[in-house]
């Protein structure tokens, strides 16, 4: 039943602080797949795959109702219990994530939170034709929100991009970097200008609104680990941030590539300019946290990453260099399906940080410090953890975890962070209209 | 049989080129999976000077980041056979290569003398779409792409090396070919030929394996309604490869035709 939006205060474990050169602090994003939360217990003997191909009839829209609003509902909570950013971000044709357009989800969080950063991770470039749609759509949720938008250009998975969308792998690539000079050229050019590209032609350029942020909003990069986008990001002075599931092991690999790559290139080496992603469980008791979300993380891994080898990685989507250099992604060797992972496998190999509060503090303090990373995007909510659980993990890493954790690289300052409004207006009030008394 | 380069467009592509034989040239177009059976080139040697270039991006074939789209690839065709001093040639070719040819015979009528088409690609058709191999596993490939499953040809092409450094080489020599394949098959091969085949004089051959579960032979009747002289020619006990399976077989329907 609907009921309307009651105001309720909570208590918010995390101290504003100060984000300037003498205090930087590291940030936690908190990052929301959306994954379909009800596939039946056999999908993955079932069906080969939860992308591309999955059969439309397991989806519900009425679940689908309850899903899209618990999440915006999580979202905005992590904001009010200090989340220092809320990620959203964009797939296509599954049941992993299903917001194949995040600016919807970010533009309901801008008019019920505050203060917050909205971390769009982000629009595909390359999908959209023209690609000025998302400067016009990004300037948008940056004025709504005064000046909170961090915009994430990601080339976007194979599956999404080349299998949903069609595009064709062997100038995707290409394609990305022309959109995102056209994007950049389109928010900080004065001057009506044309733009003669080879995917995008167009005789004016003058998008309205443009965004609230000077020169424009923070970038940040989501990367798949292709070697060619870490010295790119260095050299556009953009965040890198590494979104994998495949635990500390790969991450260190990429994070060691990008690091590598930034000292080769004269980069001053500040953690701000990276990111990574990490599934985190907190519970009271060993015995609460194996109960609460050990089914929900077996979920996860062994369906929402059930995704058919074929479709993983079109041919061209990698660089050759990429492929040559070892990377492929974890789904796209044939018959190396790994065998179905148990929510112990998981936290071994550190694919999900669970733990009671101060193991989840431990081995989170060590991930930022290995990985040298001033932004974290943590998932609460992963796979099929219901609503409720959500909520509840949402509550204890904001108040046991991170409030020990934010100090760390407080010696570099984030350039890679929102420069909002100092008196930003909210939302009028919510209107309830009663029924005038018949004459 | 020897391998050269050609200079082609003032040295922008070097192009890689099989060239064999003596006498009037024919031109030899590889499929989308870059191979040509040394049988078909030695069985088409024995009446003409064979010139089979590797397409940009194949091989050592060079240049392919010059080219764009299918149309650029048209392009390069045409300067290629500047090059090599193609003025009157028939071409036979195998579906990538195919769909290359029918188009280089639409721009320049006069130029081809014969089209062979095996297994082309080119036309699209909903009721007989053609397989999406680009997911298809090494083994699952293998299975399509032959009529017999079970032969060493096939079974070789199935198996993926077990090594890490093996399997890193063989990833990246299919990431490498099929890339380039993507650029003018994906996400469905039809680049616009029905728009254009009607300006196709040379007589034309429709060959297909009887057993092509990648490039369906229903697709025939369609070639040949876009084209205006045609014949077909069906390949018992062969699959997408023909020149592969039944190389004696198709030498013969096409030597028939050249004659």
């Amino acid at each position: 039943m609907y009921q309307s939006p009651a105001e309720r205060t909570v208590n918010c474990p995390l101290e504003p602080v100060a984000d300037n050169k003498e205090g930087s602090h590291t940030k936690f994003e908190m990052f929301h797949l959306m994954p379909y939360r009800e596939l039946p217990e056999d999908f993955d003997e079932k069906y080969r795959s939860v992308w591309v191909d999955i059969p439309s009839h397991l989806f519900k829209a009425d679940r689908a109702h309850s899903m899209y609003n618990d999440t915006l509902d999580e979202l905005e909570y992590g904001a009010a219990m200090g989340y220092d950013g809320i990620c959203v971000n964009e797939h296509h044709q599954n049941a992993y994530g299903f917001m194949p357009s995040p600016n919807i989800m970010a533009a309901a969080l801008a008019r019920r939170t505050k203060d917050v950063a909205l971390v769009v991770l982000g629009n595909s470039i390359a999908l959209y034709n023209p690609p000025i749609r998302v400067a016009e759509e990004f300037a948008m949720l940056d004025c709504i929100s005064g000046g909170r938008l961090v915009a994430g250009f990601p080339v976007g998975s194979s599956s999404d991009t080349n299998f949903g969308y069609g595009m064709n792998p062997a100038t995707l690539r290409d394609r990305y970097y022309e959109a995102e000079d056209l994007i950049m050229k389109a928010w900080s050019n004065p001057d009506v200008f044309s733009f003669d590209g080879t995917y995008t032609q167009l005789r004016y350029v003058n998008i309205w609104p443009r965004p609230l942020q000077e020169p424009h909003p923070p970038i940040w990069i989501p990367g798949g680990g292709s070697i060619e986008t870490w010295g790119w990001c260095v050299e556009k002075g953009y965040l890198y941030a590494y979104l994998s599931y495949s635990g500390f092991k790969r991450g260190k690999m990429v994070m060691d590539g990008f690091w590598n790559k930034a000292e080769s290139l004269g980069s001053d080496m500040n953690p701000y300019q990276a990111g990574f992603l990490q599934l985190v469980a907190v519970g009271e008791s060993e015995g609460e946290v194996q109960d609460r979300y050990g089914a929900h993380g077996e979920y996860f891994y062994n369906k929402m990453l059930h995704v058919y080898p074929g479709f993983s990685d079109a041919p061209g989507y990698r660089t050759l260099d990429t492929v040559k250099a070892g990377l492929l992604g974890q789904t796209t060797q044939f018959g190396q399906r790994p065998a179905a992972l148990t929510f112990k496998d998981l936290r071994e190999a550190g694919n999900i940080v669970a733990g009671t509060p101060d193991q989840v503090t431990e081995q989170l303090e060590q991930v930022i410090k290995d990985l040298r990373i001033g932004h974290m995007m943590v998932l609460n909510q992963f796979g099929s953890i219901p609503h409720d659980t959500a909520m509840h993990n949402i509550k204890l890493t904001t108040e046991t975890v991170l409030p020990k954790l934010r100090h760390l690289w407080s010696d570099y300052e984030d350039k890679w962070w929102i420069k909002p409004m100092s008196a930003p207006q909210g939302p009028g009030p919510m209107y309830t209209p009663q029924l005038v008394a018949a004459k | 049989m020897n391998t050269t380069t050609v200079s082609v467009r003032g040295g922008a592509f070097s192009t890689e080129c099989i060239e064999a034989g003596s006498g009037s040239p024919l031109l030899l177009l590889h499929g989308w999976n870059g191979v040509i059976p040394d049988t078909m080139i030695e069985g088409l040697a024995r009446t003409h000077r064979v010139i089979a270039p590797l397409i940009p991006g194949y091989g050592n074939s060079t240049g392919d980041e010059h080219l764009n789209d299918f149309v650029d690839l048209i392009y390069w065709g045409l300067d290629f056979m500047d090059a090599a001093g193609l003025k009157n040639v028939p071409i036979v070719a195998h579906s990538l290569g195919a769909m290359l040819a029918a188009e280089l015979a639409a721009a320049q009528p006069d130029r081809i003398s014969k089209l062979v088409l095996i297994a082309p690609f080119g036309l699209w058709n909903e009721q007989h779409p053609v397989v999406d191999f680009f997911v298809e596993s090494p083994a699952g490939l293998a299975a399509a792409m032959y009529a017999n499953p079970s032969s060493d040809a096939a079974q070789a092409a199935a198996s993926v090396p077990q090594d890490d450094a093996g399997r890193v080489a063989f990833y990246y020599e299919r990431a490498k070919s099929l890339r380039i394949a993507a650029k003018y098959l994906w996400p469905i091969p039809n680049r616009g030929l029905a728009r254009r085949s009607h300006r196709i004089s040379a007589p034309t051959l429709l060959v297909w394996g009887e057993q092509d579960r990648i490039c369906p032979p229903a697709l025939a009747s369609d070639f040949q309604a876009a084209i205006k002289n045609t014949s077909i020619a069906i390949i018992p006990g062969a699959g997408h490869l023909p020149g592969a399976e039944q190389p004696q077989a198709l030498l013969s329907v096409i030597n028939g035709f050249l004659a």
